[in-house]
């Protein structure tokens, strides 16, 4: 899209905040838009039918994997969950996905402007053999990692698991950045530079700002991959005491195979709210950022 | 733009900072590739030479494993357990990934524009809490829902229609779906950001002149957000490929191996029968799968990149 | 740029090398590290070594004893136990293990043989020959001290059999009685299930284990020769399982061929199928109580009231009479243990009388010791736990060769492709003696017509 962009598209990333009220109002735009809620109703519908068997079972006091009305709700299962080692858990995982998505941002924004900006010629293969990569199950490589694990003596190090889960989602993040990165017209760094800013400062000042909604969902991609992620904590942490909410889970589990359903239904309900607030404080950050960033374009 | 910008920019440099900004340009991807090249290349490395090896986990051949070439190579390509993974693993990333997920967010991401504040994000807030869901949760949640006596049955029994034990019946479909389920968020919010880039005024303007929405989309929206689909089919293919729990959960790859894609192929290898050698030479060919589907789509877009 | 490059691929190198090449690291002396699976409500292992840990302390000065709860399922336990193993540093003093995978540990030399140690221990003594047996690997030496076993036998349902007026106390002498049995059922009362037989590889090792080998080890055949050290394949033993599965398949006496290829079937029938009597006869497992006592996964305080329990019979009733496999768990002692006596000390404690005793119960384990099994506090609370006991006289353990996991699965896919109807019993063994050719060698391999 760089290459063929118009004068009038560059132009126009600047959105004018022009607002278009008189077309807005057209009938057949308000039949349109009468649609799209509608079928937006639907599918937020199909993909609400699912979770069905999650509420019901957590609030069900003999919840089998069958989907059922319970004869007598109760919110038992929560209180059972609502353990101090169940909260320490997820203080775990919090630690672990909060540090490896700041962390991948941190690393993954100065790497992915020079790749975006310059080294393409350079940068680009090693990044894209990087990104084939990121296709395999962690399950591969869990050998050699406990090995390298035990040579460096970081086991049971939260802070080197930290390092180790934004390793492997460094390269997607680095490539996702990157390509943000290259909606951003460099006209207005060119104008920065000539004022004497460094290459650092355009990407803090006025790069990283204009791709905010890009950082954010790279943001929200890492901490959600590591928020989920079993084996890696599983393997490289050894002491419980530091096991994250995605190891706790299996405590609703029986020796062969049954389950707790109730709570795990109540767990996994309160496992996923950390994540569901953290994507709808975003989506309040990036509002205000949209908001920003046409006051600062305008 | 960076092809047009970037020569005049430069031209302005002198000699004497550019040797300077040669390094400034490198520094920063130093750390990122370090932490890269130690965690994550260097296993991989190790897991190439594995793949020659018969290392197990348990067994003579933990302690003492032996180079044996090719053979994990010549067994895997004998095996027709491996040709029918192969197959299943491309049809599960092309069903979930390149068309449900890929088409689906895109759906949403031009749905939800410019509609209120509020259904955006109540409907956001349902899909991306389908993505957020841990995977060992979603493959419950889904074999809830599509079991015998599940909801969908429920459901369907309640309009009149016959459910179906689609676990069994249908399974790729079942899984596939599931999977749709779980990764159409991304794929919104990757749209999202592309089209808060297209500018309003070219569509009005277009609009306007009498071009139809469809129109508009066609040769306003979508060119304008090829580099988007680009990064997005790359994206979700590649954490396609590498689903794992949310099959094992569901099917456990299963009935028969209908639903054996390579990573569960490669777990049940390496994991169940301790052939960590076995598992490892899967595991490379998992990575050339997912290599083949990158070049399609650096080819697709060539000129882009 | 090219500076740059050599810079990754020396960061590249020293990382490929460094996880690559063997083990630096040592443990002291001074610690016991003992690893164990701790999982859901199974947590018997946990308690015990909890409730031993200031004992074993105090009884070794200067010796501190770590815990390694590792709470995972069995599959991901072997993974961290197996990687914990591949690097002195971290490998456990003692641990807890399948007695399944004795063999391959101690191919593997991950074990500490203890012969010279359990001749010297006078407790071995009240260890019954078949649990002593588990512990031995191929080399005829024993790697550990098992922990309790399980055993397998029909589970029926009381209520369902006055319906279709069969005994409460029902004594099946060969197949034919069971069939007969289901066939009454399925004509009597409508809508249950009459008999649950694993198959397919939905249910994993329930399939073989608690399915296809209950049914070849009643037959004239085995799955492997002890003597002559081979599998055993084709026999008319494994035609005459497959036989038996497919009656029950084609005759609809059993569960439809999609349930019993969920991935959560045998999930269902102790969580569901059974409590909620839908299903009259179920050949499984002694174990099935741990979910319906007070505070198991789904609590069914009238259990003990509803089901019955019988040995399995033999084909025809040829003696002994009745079938039984068992599993079990054992405790392992490391073969790179910086101190072998205190880590021996450790698992003499764990398995005295008392805390046996205190395994067994937690853990819903079937005594393997003489002087517990005649305590009268281990039958306590449990009303089935004389009858699986008094299985051990007859039961058997798995082949335990690095090779049965995949030859297992054989098994699996074997059944699941006559209850589909996809091969019949002829078909499914030659395909299955195949398999096993394959798996194991063509000169690992005997058959028995």
């Amino acid at each position: 899209m760089t290459t063929t962009s118009s004068p009038a598209t560059r132009q126009a990333v600047r959105p004018p905040a022009r607002p278009s009220r008189i077309s807005a109002t057209s009938p057949r735009r308000r039949s349109a838009a009468v649609a799209a809620y509608l079928v937006l109703a639907l599918v937020a519908l199909a993909f609400l039918l699912p979770f069905g068997w999650l509420f019901l079972a957590s609030v069900s006091d003999k919840a089998t994997l069958g989907t059922a009305i319970p004869d007598h709700p109760t919110l038992r299962n929560f209180s059972e969950v609502l353990t101090g080692d169940n909260l320490h858990a997820l203080i775990n995982s919090l630690v672990l996905s909060l540090g490896s998505a700041l962390l991948t941002l941190v690393l993954a924004a100065p790497a992915a402007y020079p790749l975006s900006r310059y080294s393409r010629r350079f940068g680009r293969p090693i990044l894209l053999g990087l990104l084939f990569a990121t296709g395999l199950p962690i399950t591969a490589i869990l050998v050699p990692v406990y090995g390298l694990f035990v040579q460096l003596d970081l086991l049971d190090s939260i802070p080197a698991t930290t390092l180790f889960l934004t390793a492997t989602g460094l390269p997607m993040a680095i490539w996702l950045m990157k390509n943000f990165m290259d909606e951003v017209p460099i006209s207005l760094e060119e104008a920065a530079w000539v004022d004497g800013a460094s290459a650092f400062r355009a990407l803090l000042r006025i790069v990283l700002p204009l791709m905010l909604p890009g950082v954010t969902v790279v943001f929200t991609f890492t901490f959600a991959l590591t928020w989920g992620n079993f084996f890696v904590p599983f393997i490289l942490l050894v002491d419980p005491a530091k096991q994250p909410a995605s190891v706790a889970i299996y405590q609703y589990f029986g020796l062969h195979g049954t389950a707790s359903y109730g709570l795990l239904a109540a767990f996994s309900i309160l496992y996923s709210m950390p994540v569901v607030v953290l994507y709808t404080l975003v989506q309040r950050v990036l509002g205000n950022a949209f908001a920003l960033s046409g006051a600062v374009k305008g | 733009m960076v092809a047009v910008g970037l020569p005049d920019a430069r031209a302005r440099r002198s000699r004497a900072t550019r040797g300077r900004r040669a390094a400034a340009r490198v520094l920063p991807i130093i750390p990122a590739f370090a932490l890269i090249a130690l965690f994550f290349l260097g296993p991989i490395l190790w897991c190439l030479y594995a793949s020659f090896t018969d290392v197990a986990l348990t067994g003579a051949t933990a302690s003492t494993p032996h180079l044996i070439g090719l053979r994990n190579y010549r067994r895997m390509f004998e095996d027709p357990a491996f040709r029918q993974s192969l197959w299943l693993t491309v049809a599960f990333v092309l069903g979930s990934a390149v068309i449900g997920q890929n088409v689906g967010g895109m759906a949403l991401a031009l749905l939800m524009k410019s509609r209120s504040r509020i259904a955006r994000a109540v409907v956001g807030a349902i899909v991306v809490g389908a993505w957020v869901m841990p995977e060992l949760v979603a493959g419950f949640v889904w074999y809830a829902f599509l079991s015998d006596d599940g909801t969908l049955n429920a459901i369907l029994h309640g309009v009149g229609l016959h459910g179906k034990s689609w676990l069994y019946a249908m399974p790729l479909l079942s899984v596939t779906l599931a999977n749709i389920w779980r990764g159409t968020a991304f794929s919104m919010l990757v749209y999202s950001a592309a089209l808060s880039n297209v500018p309003d005024d070219l569509l009005e303007a277009a609009a306007v002149d009498g071009a139809s929405a469809f129109a508009r989309l066609r040769h306003i929206t979508l060119p304008l957000m090829r580099r988007a689909v680009m990064t997005n089919l790359m994206t979700i293919t590649l954490q396609t490929l590498a689903v794992f729990t949310l099959i094992f959960v569901m099917t456990g790859g299963g009935p028969g191996t209908k639903t054996q894609t390579l990573p569960i192929y490669m777990y049940q290898s390496a994991f169940k029968f301790y052939q960590l050698g076995y598992g490892a030479a899967l595991a490379i060919v998992l990575l050339a799968v997912g290599g083949v589907f990158s070049i399609v789509y650096l080819r697709m877009m060539r000129e882009e990149v | 740029m090219r500076r740059q490059l050599a810079l990754v691929m020396t960061a590249v190198t020293v990382a490929a090398a460094v996880s690559a090449c063997g083990d630096s690291g040592s443990s002291d002396s001074k610690t016991i590290k003992v690893a164990y699976q701790k999982f859901g409500n199974f947590i018997g292992a946990d308690e015990l070594f909890k409730k031993i840990k200031p004992v074993f302390e105090q009884q070794n000065p200067g010796v501190k004893l770590k815990l390694i709860p590792v709470e995972a399922d069995e599959n991901s336990y072997y993974t961290k136990l197996g990687l914990m193993r591949r690097s002195k540093a971290t490998a456990p003093d003692v641990a807890y293990e399948d007695t399944f995978f004795v063999n391959s540990d101690a191919q593997a030399k991950f074990l500490m043989p203890l012969d010279s140690k359990l001749s010297a221990w006078s407790d071995w003594g009240q260890f019954v020959d078949a649990a002593k047996a588990a512990g031995r690997a191929g080399d005829g030496k024993t790697y550990g001290v098992p922990m309790g076993t399980d055993t397998r036998g029909l589970w029926y349902n009381k209520k369902i059999f006055a319906k279709a007026g069969l005994p409460a106390d029902w004594q099946p002498k060969s197949w034919n009685d069971v069939l007969t049995a289901a066939r009454q059922i399925k004509a009597k009362v409508p809508g249950v299930i009459p008999l649950n037989v694993y198959a397919g590889k939905g249910v994993g090792e329930a399939a073989s284990m608690q399915g296809f080998e209950m049914l070849l080890y009643g037959t004239a055949n085995k799955l492997y020769n002890d003597q002559t050290k081979k599998w055993v394949a084709p026999s008319r033993g494994i035609t005459d399982s497959m036989n038996f599965l497919n009656t029950i398949f084609s005759e609809k006496l059993g569960p439809t061929p999609q349930q019993a290829l969920d991935p959560h079937w045998s999930d269902n029938v102790q969580g569901q199928e059974l409590p909620q009597g839908k299903l009259a006869i179920d050949l499984d497992g002694s174990w099935l109580p741990q979910s319906w006592i007070p505070g198991g996964a789904s609590a069914w305080p009238e259990w003990s009231k509803t089901l019955g329990t019988t040995p399995m019979p033999t084909q025809n009733g040829q003696a002994p009479g009745k079938v039984s496999l068992s599993g079990g768990w054992l405790l392992s002692v490391g073969a790179n243990t910086k101190n072998p006596d205190a880590a021996w000390k450790l698992v003499q404690l764990a398995m005295n009388k008392e805390n046996s005793l205190f395994f067994y119960t937690k853990a819903t384990q079937v005594s393997v010791r003489g002087d517990v099994t005649s305590d009268p506090a281990y039958l306590q609370g449990n009303p089935t736990q004389k009858f699986w006991t008094d299985m051990v006289s007859v039961t058997q353990y798995r082949p335990a060769y690095a090779v049965y996991p995949q030859i297992s699965n054989q098994l699996q896919a074997a059944t699941e492709s006559v209850i589909t109807g996809q091969a019949t019993p002829d078909k499914a063994t030659s395909d299955l003696a195949g398999q096993i050719k394959q798996l194991a060698g063509p000169d690992k391999v005997e058959g028995a017509p």
